[in-house]
Parts: C-alpha cells; structure tokens; sequence
C-alpha cells in the first residue's frame, strides 16, 4: 500500500522515469529506422554530386569535396533522359487514373451489388496476387502482342493498370464497406440517381482509400522495370527504368549519372507522398450517422 | 401533400415473407404511426414507400398514382433515418441544400428556404458545422430540416427519435408534433415507443408478423383493441390476460368467476383481457366490479403518482396499478376485482375480439 506523500511522490516518480525512458526508446528506434530509409537516398545524393574522378570512393560525406553538378548536366546532355522521364509519367499517369478508375467503380460493385460470383471473383482477384510478377511476364507479353501493342504507351499501360487493380479494387471494397448503406439512401431520396448517390457521397468519402489506390498505381509504375523491358524494344518509347539501365555500360559503368538521373526520378515520387498524406490520413472520420 | 395509399403490398426476400398483403390508406395531410415490435416489416414497408426496396406484390400510389416502378426521386417524398444519414462531408448548410440543389433551384430560392426551416427548428447558428460537430439531438434537427426544404408530398419518419436520451426525446416529440400542425404535411412515421404512438398520430396502425392488425386512432386502439396482440402490444404496463370460458354470461376461469355485464355474445373459451387499472384492490363497488377474490401481493413499486401491485389469485399472476396512496405491502393478502367495463374478450382460437 501507498500511503504517505513521500511515498505517493516516489511512485510517481517512478512512473515518469518509466515513461521517460519508454519515450526515449521508442524515438531511438525511430530514428533507427529513418536513417536506415534514408541512407541509400543520401548515398545518392552523394554519389550524384562528386566529382568525375572520386566515385568509387568510400567517403561518407554528404556533400563530397569538389561536388560539382556536373553528373546531372550530363545526363541531360548524353542521354535521353527528359524522353524517357516523358515517357514514364504520361504511362504513370494515365495507369494510375484508368487503375484507380476501374478500381472504384469495381469495388463499389463488390461491396454494394449482390451478383453470382461476387465472392468468387474477389477471392480470385486475392489469389491473382500471390503469383510472382516474373511468371507472368511471358503470358503477359504474349496478350499484349497478339494485342498488336507491343512498343506503345497503350500496352504499357493496360498492363500496369491491369497488375495493380486487384490490391486497389480490395482496397476500395474494404473502405466502401465501412461506409453505411443509409448515406446513399439518403442521396437516393434526395434526388440523386444511383451512380449520383456513387458519385456524390461515396467517393468523396473514400478520399484516403482512393488516395491509397492512387499511390500504389503510381509508385508500381513509375518504378516498374521488367514488364517494360518485354514491352518496349524502341529506345524511342523507353521509360526511366530502362534509360537509366542503359547507363550501365558492358565495360563501364557511369555511376554518376546514374546516381543523378535516380535522384532527380526519386524527387517526384517523395513529393507526391508528401502531398498525399494528408489525405491518408483519414481526416473525414464519418460524423454523418449515429455511432 | 398527397395521400399514400398501399394496395394489398406483399414482399418477400427468397424465402421469407416479410409483409402480407397489406393495404392501407393514408389521408392527405394525415399523421399516420406504423407501430409493432422489431422485425414485423414497419422498415420495410416504409422503405418500398420510399422506393429504395422493390414491391413483390401489390401497388404502393401516392396522390393516386401508381409509383411501384418510379425511382425515390422520382417520387417526391423526404425520409429521416433511425442514424440520421447526414452527409458527413457537407456542412449542415449543404446537408439541407442537398436535395434542392440537385433539382435546380435557385440560389436565392434555396437559401430562403433552408433559412426558413433553420428558423424553425432553431439550427440557425448550426448552418456552418460539419455532422460530426453537432450532438445527437441537433443532428435529428437537421436530418428533419433537410427533409423540410423539399417540401415533399409525404415525410417518412423510421424511429428519428430511438437513438436519442428520454429527455431529449421527450422535446423532439414535442416539436415534431407541432412541426405536423405548422406544416400540415402528409407524414408515416414508423416507432415501436408507445408514448410517440399514443400521442403523435392521428391514427395509427398496429403491425406484426408482416400483417396490418388493426388500423384506428389511438383512442380506438387503446380502449377497443381488434384483437389480442393489439391488447398486448398498446398500452404499457401491459394488458393482463386470463384465460377461461364463457357459459350463460359467466365468465369462469380456475382461479376466479363471475357475471360479466349482460349483454354478451361470447360463449366457449376467451382470453379475458384486463389493463392493470382495472384491477381494483379492496374496493366494493358493488354492480361496476366483478366478484371479489383473494389475493395475495408478491411486489410493490412505486412510480410515482401511481404504485404498480404483483399480485396472485390462485394460481394466476395480475398486475394491478392503483393510487400510491395505498399501502399494502407484500405478503399482504386483499380482496381484487375488476372493474366490469374495463375487460376485453378475445377468442381463444381465432385471437379475435368478441367482446
Ligand atoms: N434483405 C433482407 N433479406 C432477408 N430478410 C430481410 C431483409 N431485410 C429485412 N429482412 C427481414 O424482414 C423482417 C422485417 O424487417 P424490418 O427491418 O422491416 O423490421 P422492423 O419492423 O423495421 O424492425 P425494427 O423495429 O427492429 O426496426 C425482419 O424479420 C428481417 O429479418
Ligand atoms: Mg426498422
């Protein structure tokens, strides 16, 4: 029992001591964790900036002695690189808007519709994810010639929205569920029709969900190598990942450049992250009904 | 403001039958209470009103038109939900300007209008908050605003008031009362609160098993109840209910006996029904008050004005409900009657009233 002031103080000194060195531990292990995401992008950086005749070295710092932007004007001088960057973002683009498209009215219809096959078809969907991206490529390859769309934007794109729209249809379906069925009815009786009720409530609601969506059709594509290197044999139509690849020489390879042209593809990814957050974070939390 | 008028409705799901062929007639302008306990099809017929789920069977016409097939808004009614259904993403202003913006109104119109109906339900320093930022009351305040703006030929109402404290409840019903009389709109409204029954509808309509028991006002309902589940089901405390026969205008039972008042055609076995203030404890009233038997009090309450008496005569077990002044207390014995005009006979086969 505790039961002077003396000891009612001890205690709670104990207690904040606990908490303090709780606090502490948990930020260590964040910073941990932080600066293992980080160091590879330093590294980057770093390589990115030094000097023609230094970048093998092993030094650590930052911003290297004698750093000179000199990598990233010749990427833009050497290579391609505003082409393939071109390329990349209209295939990004379109794929992430198709993707998250087809995946919110997709999902809607899962969590909304009864039809034969509802279960079924999401269960396949699931089991679509379990298998390896690499054994895909060929049967992959082979629809999108006998498609006639091989070395198009066209081709790319129907594959990537393709691969990703399982994950963001589940996504979706998960989020939809959890919104109540009265809301739309509600919009049904206040006059809108039924892809109104869709169009006005749902999926403004749904912002962090399709925001995850959107994410994950961007990222895949943007940083996706393999499909592209089946599809796209024009050096006209290269995305990023193969230019870049490029760089690597049989003989030598040019890490400078390479470094500079990967952080100057990194920065737009980081920046939509960052965008996108606040919109993660589901700051819509549903006051409409009881509960 | 139109009638609603529902024609012999049927639905089923697969396998189950929710709703019976029922058939009902809604007045313009009339309040009218769909009251039964959960799960007798009061949401769902309320919903095929709405047009949000399809008829199996029958006609639903509102002013006289068939609408089965019309789409809710197509319609031109407003419902309140049990959960409100405020959009959480608009703020009230928009939760209320909802329905006219989609039809085109003009700005000035809408305005006007949902300033109207936040003057009377005194959400006016609301208008700028989200859902989530208002309490549970205001909330049915403006889930019952956005159904005014539209001035609809009908309101559907599905229990607005369940989800709220007694208090709380108690002032909405109030308002809600009122808000019929300003508006003199065409209003369902689906409750299984007995208070709302009783005192909001000018007539209501006992529901259960997906069948129409007995449709009448309140008044009807209560002291000429159609049959025994209506008995049961209105009033509260509930109804007693003895079973017995009825020989040469003596109703008999194992526990107790005696002539009901002259006149009565009932004869073979009834369930006698008897509201708990018509059981009379030590009263000799001689010709209003049947034969008086012992009986024995098990348990007292006391509500307040009123004091609520457990009793057992023989065998059976009655409710009675008398002045708080009396003070028996229990394991008492008194002498119990019933008042003559207060009992109700229903058949013991068909459930039907017969007296
Ligand atoms: N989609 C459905 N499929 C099958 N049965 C259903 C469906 N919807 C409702 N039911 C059944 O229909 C019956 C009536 O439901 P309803 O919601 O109308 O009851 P209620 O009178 O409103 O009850 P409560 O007072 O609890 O709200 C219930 O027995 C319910 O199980
Ligand atoms: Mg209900």
């Amino acid at each position: 029992m505790v039961e002077t002031p003396q000891e009612v103080a001890a205690v709670l000194a104990a207690h904040h001591r606990r908490q303090a060195v709780q606090a502490v531990l948990i930020h260590a292990a964040l910073i941990g964790a932080c600066l293992i995401c980080l160091y590879p992008l330093l590294r980057m950086i770093s390589v990115s900036l030094r000097p023609g005749d230094r970048l093998i070295s092993t030094d650590l710092a930052l911003i290297p002695a004698g750093a000179s932007a000199s990598s990233y004007l010749r990427v833009f001088k050497e290579t391609e690189f505003l082409l393939w960057l071109w390329n990349s973002l209209v295939i990004t683009c379109v794929t992430s808007f198709i993707g998250v498209s087809l995946a919110a009215t997709g999902g809607y219809a899962f969590s909304r519709f009864k039809f034969p096959g509802n279960k079924l078809g999401l269960t396949l969907l699931l089991g679509t994810q379990m298998i390896p991206a690499g054994m895909l490529l060929l049967p992959l390859f082979l629809m999108i010639m006998r498609l006639g769309l091989i070395n198009t934007y066209l081709g790319m794109i129907v594959a990537y929205s393709v691969t990703s729209l399982p994950f963001s249809i589940w996504i979706l379906k998960g989020y939809y569920d959890t919104i109540p069925r009265s809301l739309e009815e509600a919009a049904l009786v206040d006059g809108t029709s039924r892809f109104g009720a869709f169009y006005r409530i749902v999926l403004p609601l749904s912002t962090p969900a399709l925001s995850i969506a959107f994410l994950f059709n961007f990222t895949q594509a943007w940083n996706e190598y393999l499909v592209a290197r089946v599809v796209l044999c024009d050096a006209q139509r290269y995305t990023w990942t193969l230019g870049l690849f490029e760089l690597q020489g049989q003989y030598l390879t040019q890490w400078g450049m390479f470094a500079a042209g990967s952080f100057m593809v990194t920065v737009p990814v980081l920046l939509i992250f960052l965008y996108s957050s606040k919109w993660l974070i589901s700051g819509l939390t549903l006051g409409g009904v009881k509960g | 403001m139109a009638s609603v008028t529902l024609r012999r409705i049927s639905k089923r799901y697969q396998e189950a039958t929710v709703l019976r062929e029922v058939s009902l007639d809604i007045a313009d302008r009339e309040f009218m209470i769909l009251v039964g306990p959960s799960g007798c099809g009061k949401s769902t017929l309320l919903r095929m009103i709405a047009g949000l789920e399809e008829v199996t069977e029958g006609d639903i016409l509102i002013d006289g038109k068939v609408v089965n097939h019309l789409a809710p808004r197509d319609r031109e009614i407003a419902m309140v939900f049990q959960d409100y259904a405020l959009y959480p993403h608009m703020t009230v202003e928009e939760n209320m300007s909802f329905g006219l913006r989609l039809r085109g109104l003009a700005k000035a119109e809408i305005d006007r209008r949902v300033d109207e109906a936040a003057a009377v339900l005194q959400i006016k320093d609301l208008l700028k908050r989200t859902p989530r930022q208002l309490s549970g009351g205001q909330r049915q305040r403006v889930a019952i605003g956005r159904a005014i703006v539209r001035k609809p030929k009908a309101f559907l109402f599905d229990e607005p008031l369940s989800n709220l404290d007694a208090k709380l409840r108690e002032e909405m019903r109030i308002e809600i009362a009122k808000l019929h009389q300003r508006l003199g709109a065409t209003i369902i409204y689906v409750t299984h609160d007995q208070v709302e029954a009783m005192t909001l509808g000018s007539r209501m309509a006992v529901m259960n098993g997906g069948i129409i028991q007995q449709v009448g006002t309140p008044a009807e309902a209560f002291f000429r109840p159609a049959n025994h589940f209506v008995a049961g089901f209105i009033g509260s405390p509930t109804m007693n209910f003895i079973d017995g026969a009825v020989a040469g205008g003596m109703f008999k039972s194992p526990d107790m006996g005696f002539k009901l008042p002259g006149g009565t055609r009932a004869s073979g076995p009834v369930i006698l029904g008897i509201r708990p203030e018509g059981v009379c404890v030590n009263k000799t009233d001689g010709s209003s008050l049947s034969e008086p038997v012992p009986a024995a009090i098990e348990v007292v309450e006391l509500l307040g004005y009123k004091r609520n008496l457990y009793l057992k005569a023989g065998e059976k077990r009655l409710l009675a409900t008398v002045d708080a002044s009396f003070d028996g207390k229990p394991g008492d014995t008194v002498s119990m009657s019933l008042q003559l005009a207060g009992i109700h006979l229903f058949d013991q086969e068909t459930k039907g009233r017969i007296g």
